[in-house]
């Protein structure tokens, strides 16, 4: 791990268009370089010598996870005019080549992040460095991702249980796959040391769980439930998988049937299993062939566009009380085809606030060491992962 | 604090003109600023910091102002501070002079109150990497290492390692290591114990050859005692350090198996930790520990299962790659492990297309009697994916799992309905694997070659389609109606025809056709050896000329050798060894799995060149590239002159020996008659068929030939090379490891030209003369390694990989070739020691 140096800036692979191409880890003559990209920026990191891969990658996902934070976003303007803080971030987080750390929590205690508040105090107050003076106590004390003596005026909490729904459904309409991946995030704002347990009504559906670092092992093992001294502000408690669902919440029929050189395209969605909440933010894409020449597509609600890519993007929103959502239209394929041979994707996407489709519910929170009142509050949502009708 | 802009030279920046006088304007700015106690002061500082920064960052060289930032570092802000630092860090090298300058406030800061500022400047001193300014470096180290901020003293460790990177001398008189020792073994801050870890392992690794003592240290680090000091303490640490710990953890030996349950039992919860890195070093150490154990290594397996599992479904795509290849090495040793979640490999359409490769390897690889309906069926789905590789990858993978299986019925069903979707791309990969499925499995000839039949030959382009609708179609030409009158209309094409591979399989399939069918068929192999004759390709030329004689030697001859009854293929051999495959999970968690390659083939020190060399190679065969292009076809006509001169003296000087009388017009004619001695009527006259449509010349050297009746050894074919042979490293890695060594030679050279390989560029350049390419080259004298690669002329043409030692010392060389097509190795060795005995000094 010599010299590892890293850019955020997409530079050296100027491919320009289709990262999704091009191999996370590359062998040059010399060095081996990992690259992932995130919202139009490549983030390379290179090594000399032989060292775990996933160290690479993981860093670099970390270093635009904390660049997205500070930034409140991740775009070529936004690292441009926050150079500085860039470079400092960055400085902190690797020393020659060796990470440091990565906790936001931790790095936000050393570089103020810029917001517009610490721009409006320092010009009141003409105090005008983003930086603490005080060094992290953190790094001594034994939860190193809290700082010891935290005070807090507002005295709440807050989980959310954050679901998407991966499902690939085939042309007949059964069931090809289907899993929950959720993700427990907790927003804590709690004076002091505070110990909190928290625990499900039915942890058994659970398939495989990983844990922040500051879930202790031994209570999950034994009775299945989270104890865990938090962090301030928002993390991400833990991250869990459920297989094997039965139930999906919306079906979409795509038809295609292509006779000389025309192919009638007509899709229906409507509600397969009654989540008990609404459905929202409905959507479905799915990208034409290459070998159709023209598209003339339109739907009995909702809107649809084509783009230059040649995707179909039908927005549907909510599902109408009186009519089933019905997209039709007709592809015009190239000359000297015939009929349709490739058949597209479907992409389906919704939301779902008050559910969590796995059916994993919170069964109580409780907190040792606070004796004042406070405030908790929960919340689930479902969303469409990678879900899938092929046709 | 190494910025992360290369320093482009002045020239090769657009905004220059405008940047040299802004930069005249900010050092004057600056100048007016430095000491100004003035309230904002610092303010507009910062102002101007940014704004040189930013150009910094862009490129442009603003070295210049160099003593103004210097001036104006006095300041108590923390941001300006830091910005001086990274700007004085990035010129430093550049300008060791100027560096002196800094020494001293940096010194300063050194002793600053804040730690934070004290860490900050000790980390910018031993960053500016300025051999000369070592001296000044000990001394605040020395201090920093007893600081008693840990955020300092987390600095100094990996300050000790910068200092070994610019003088290890220094570092190793200096009593830094004992200090470094003693921290990790003994300071209370996780941090500073990592970072101390970390320098300790890397100077140790480096400094191990050269002294016992060191050794014998780093072996020490691999004692009861650290290991389980460390792994106690394991949760202190961030995740990070965990992962070094980890790694040292899984090259721990236990003494006796107590001692693998409490590592065990101590580590379980790592499994779960949220850092993929963690828990693939965990695995590791699991994998590693239990390595003796087989019932309890069974055991991991099963427990390592849903966190891998998980891993791969909700990390980013790159974490997911990472951990799919893992995966696939796992799954190769243990195919049962997964078999039953095969729906995690099922293939998203919004995935990257290199995760998708992955998962259809998996797939293959965990396909057996129980789950091969549900893959194979979903693998289908992918056939008519709109991503066209995917596609091929898909049918591929369907051909894989019906090689495996026993129950290929459904398979093979599948795979025929593929050849009615009507895509060339589909039709041309689903040929070939019907080939190999009826080398494996004749029986199904009658329900394949039935639909087979049916495809229009004109619908498939690509050569390898081609070839293996070429192949089934001599093969299975008693149960094709039509199949000698469709080699025919392939033979009319002949000469449009791109592929030799295509041609080749062309003359074989009349030879095969001919043998089942003969009157039907003589037509067809009279035009295919006329044209094969006539062909400029020296293998399909030879091909054509060896069935000439071996059809005049003895029909019934020809047909054992060119028809034989098969057995069926029952293993094809497996593309990668096991040996190399084993070796690969002794380096499990390193980047030689995601390349399915044993690390030292582009880790090891031997093979790491310069940064320069790359470049340097890229600009030669930019710079020459003109050059290049015309020596090598200029010897390709002159040795293919000398060769047909060689071999035509030859043959006149024997053939004037034997008989005079062979060597005149009539030669052909008295073999016509030997042959229809043998044969029956109907083949006999193919030849008086044949023999009008061929080219004068060849007929002429062919009238030769046979009128000797004595054996003559072909003449080697020409080889000739792309001289802009392109591979990237990965794709050799690839090929390296596929392909087996089809040739190894030992020879010596030329000891003028070993001379001259005192700088292994040298060769790079000499080689890059004869259309091979070096891609990697290593090793000091008298021991040097290289790796080159060569292709034959053409956009698609197979490729040539070399292994070469040589020593310079004994002027031995010893090559060991890979060729993507072993018969074309023999020529291209030839060619290559030619290439190598032909290095001269100058």
């Amino acid at each position: 791990m010599c010299s590892r140096h890293q850019n955020n800036r997409d530079y050296v692979i100027s491919q320009g268009g289709d990262s999704t191409k091009i191999l996370p880890v590359i062998a040059s003559p010399t060095h081996y370089i990992f690259q992932i990209f995130r919202e139009g920026i490549t983030f390379l990191a290179c090594t000399q010598v032989e060292m775990p891969p996933l160290m690479g990658i993981e860093f670099l996902c970390r270093v635009a996870d904390v660049l997205t934070g500070y930034l409140g976003g991740l775009n070529e303007d936004l690292i441009k005019d926050n150079f500085i803080i860039v470079y400092e971030l960055l400085d902190e987080m690797m020393d020659n080549g060796f990470p440091l750390t990565t906790v936001p929590n931790i790095l936000r205690e050393m570089i103020a992040p810029p917001n517009i508040v610490s721009k409006v105090l320092s010009v009141v107050t003409g105090k005008s460095s983003n930086v603490s003076n005080i060094l992290p106590d953190a790094t001594a004390s034994p939860v190193p991702w809290r700082k010891s003596d935290l005070k807090s005026s507002s005295n709440e909490v807050y989980v959310d249980l954050i679901e998407e729904l991966d499902a690939i459904l085939s042309r007949e309409g059964v069931l090809v796959k289907c899993e929950v991946y959720g993700e427990v995030h907790v927003n804590s704002h709690l004076p002091g040391l505070p110990d909190l347990t928290l625990s499900f009504a039915n942890p058994s559906i659970l398939n495989d769980v990983r844990f922040h670092p500051c879930v202790r092992f031994r209570p999950w093992e034994g009775e299945q439930i989270l104890s865990f001294v938090p962090p301030d502000g928002e993390f991400k408690l833990a991250s869990y998988r459920v297989k094997k669902l039965k139930n999906i919440p919306i079906y979409v029929k795509p038809q295609l049937s292509s006779s000389s050189g025309h192919c009638r395209v007509s899709v229906l969605v409507g509600i397969r299993n009654d989540p008990g909440k609404v459905i929202e933010n409905i959507t479905v894409q799915f990208q034409l062939p290459s070998c159709v020449e023209s598209v003339d597509v339109s739907s009995n609600h909702g809107t649809v566009n084509v783009l230059a890519d040649k995707t179909c993007f039908w927005s549907i929103g909510r599902i109408p009380k009186d009519k089933s959502p019905n997209l039709s239209g007709n592809l015009i394929l190239e000359p000297g085809l015939d009929r349709l041979h490739v058949f597209p994707v479907f992409r389906v996407g919704f939301k779902i606030v008050g559910v969590a489709l796995s059916g994993l519910q919170i069964n109580k929170l409780e907190i040792k060491n606070l004796p004042a009142r406070l405030y908790k509050g929960f919340r689930a949502t479902t969303k469409a992962g990678e879900y899938e009708v092929r046709s | 604090m190494a910025p992360p802009v290369p320093n482009l030279p002045k020239t090769s920046s657009p905004s220059q003109p405008s940047g040299k006088s802004e930069v005249a304007d900010l050092k004057l700015q600056l100048r007016q600023l430095a000491g100004s106690i003035a309230p904002g002061s610092d303010d507009s500082r910062r102002e101007i910091f940014k704004k040189v920064i930013s150009f910094m960052t862009v490129g442009i060289d603003v070295s210049a102002a160099f003593s103004e930032m210097v001036m104006c570092s006095a300041t108590s802000d923390v941001v300006l501070k830091k910005m001086c630092y990274l700007y004085v860090c990035n010129y430093a090298r550049s300008n060791p002079d100027l560096a002196l300058l800094t020494i001293n406030f940096l010194q300063k800061d050194c002793r600053d109150d804040d730690p934070m500022i004290r860490g900050l400047a000790l980390r910018s001193l031993c960053s500016l990497r300025v051999a000369n300014l070592v001296e000044y470096l000990v001394s605040p180290l020395t201090t920093g290492l007893k600081d008693s901020s840990p955020y300092v003293r987390m600095v100094a460790a990996i300050g000790v390692l910068k200092l070994y990177h610019i003088s290890p001398s220094t570092c190793l008189d200096s009593d830094f290591l004992a200090m470094l020792k003693a921290l990790m073994l003994n300071d209370p801050d996780a941090q500073v114990v990592a970072n101390c870890l970390s320098s300790l392992q890397e100077i140790w690794s480096l400094e191990a050859g050269n002294l016992e003592a060191v050794s014998r240290e780093r072996e020490a680090l691999l004692s009861k005692q650290v290991v389980y000091y460390l792994l106690n303490r394991i949760k202190e640490f961030n995740e990070w350090a965990q992962c070094l710990i980890l790694e040292l953890a899984s090259k721990y030996i236990p003494s006796d198996s107590n001692e693998i349950f409490d590592i065990m039992n101590l580590l379980e919860d790592r499994l779960q930790h949220a850092n993929s890195a963690v828990v693939l070093a965990t695995i590791k150490v699991f994998l590693y520990l239990t390595m003796s154990m087989t019932d309890v290594h069974q055991q991991v397996y099963e427990r390592i299962k849903a966190p891998l599992l998980t891993l791969v479904s909700s990390g980013s795509p790159e974490q997911s790659y990472a951990v799919l290849s893992h995966l696939h090495l796992l799954v190769m040793r243990a195919p049962i492990l997964f078999s039953s979640d095969y729906k995690h490999f099922y293939c998203q359409y919004s995935e990257p297309v290199y995760v998708q490769k992955l998962k259809l390897e998996m797939l293959t690889a965990i396909a057996n009697e129980s789950n091969t309906y549900e893959i194979v069926t979903e693998l289908c789905e992918y056939v008519a994916n709109v991503d066209i590789s995917i596609s091929r990858e898909s049918i591929r993978a369907v051909g894989k799992i019906a090689l495996q299986q026993y129950d290929v019925n459904a398979i093979v069903d599948r795979l025929l309905q593929f050849l009615e979707m009507e895509k060339d791309y589909v039709t041309a990969e689903t040929l070939v694997l019907v080939k190999d499925l009826l080398r494996k499995y004749p029986q199904w000839s009658h329900d394949c070659i039935a639909v087979v039949g049916n495809i229009s030959s004109k619908n498939v382009q690509e050569p390898k389609g081609k070839a293996a609708l070429i192949w089934m179609l001599g093969e299975y030409s008693n149960d094709m109606l039509d199949a000698p009158y469709i080699l025919e209309s392939l033979l009319e094409n002949w000469n449009e025809e791109q592929a030799p591979e295509v041609r080749l399989h062309l003359l074989t399939a009349a030879m095969k056709c001919f043998f089942k069918r003969p009157p039907e068929a003589q037509k067809a192999l009279g035009v295919a050896l006329a044209a094969g004759l006539a062909d400029s390709h020296q293998d399909v030329h030879d091909r054509a000329l060896f069935y000439y004689r071996l059809l005049q030697h003895d029909v019934s001859v020809a047909e054992r050798v060119v028809n034989p009854p098969k057995q069926a293929v029952s293993v094809f051999t497996d593309a990668q060894s096991s040996e190399i495959k084993d070796h690969v999970f002794d380096e499990f968690n390193t980047l030689s799995v995601l390349y399915q390659k044993p690390a030292y083939m582009f880790t090891d020190k031997e093979h790491r060149g310069p940064f320069e060399l790359a470049e340097e190679l890229g600009s030669l065969s930019l710079g020459t590239g003109s050059v290049e292009h015309v020596i090598p076809a200029q010897s390709y006509e002159a040795s293919d002159n000398d060769l047909l001169l060689g071999t035509s003296e030859k043959e006149e000087s024997r053939g004037l020996g034997n008989n005079d009388s062979a060597y005149s017009a009539p030669g052909y004619d008295t073999s016509l008659i030997s042959l229809e001695d043998k044969q029956v009527q109907p083949e006999s006259n193919f030849l008086s068929l044949a023999v009008p449509t061929m080219p004068s010349h060849t007929s002429s050297v062919l009238d030769d030939l046979l009128g000797l009746g004595t054996p003559i050894i072909p003449p080697p074919p020409t080889l000739k090379l792309n001289p802009k042979a392109v591979l990237d490293p990965s794709n050799f890695q690839r090929k390296w490891g596929q392909l087996t060594t089809s040739l190894t030679e030992e020879f010596s050279i030329n000891p003028q030209g070993a001379v001259a390989l005192k700088v292994p560029q040298a060769l790079h350049r000499h080689m890059q003369g004869h259309s091979i390419q070096c891609i990697a080259s290593g090793g000091q004298p008298p021991s040097l390694k290289f790796f080159f690669f060569a292709q034959k002329e053409g956009e698609t043409s197979p490729f040539f990989l070399v292994e070469c030692l040589i020593n310079t010392s004994s002027a031995k060389a010893q090559i060991n070739i890979k060729a993507e097509d072993p018969t074309l190795s023999e020529p291209f060795s030839t060619l290559f020691r030619s290439a190598l005995l032909a290095l001269s000094p100058s």
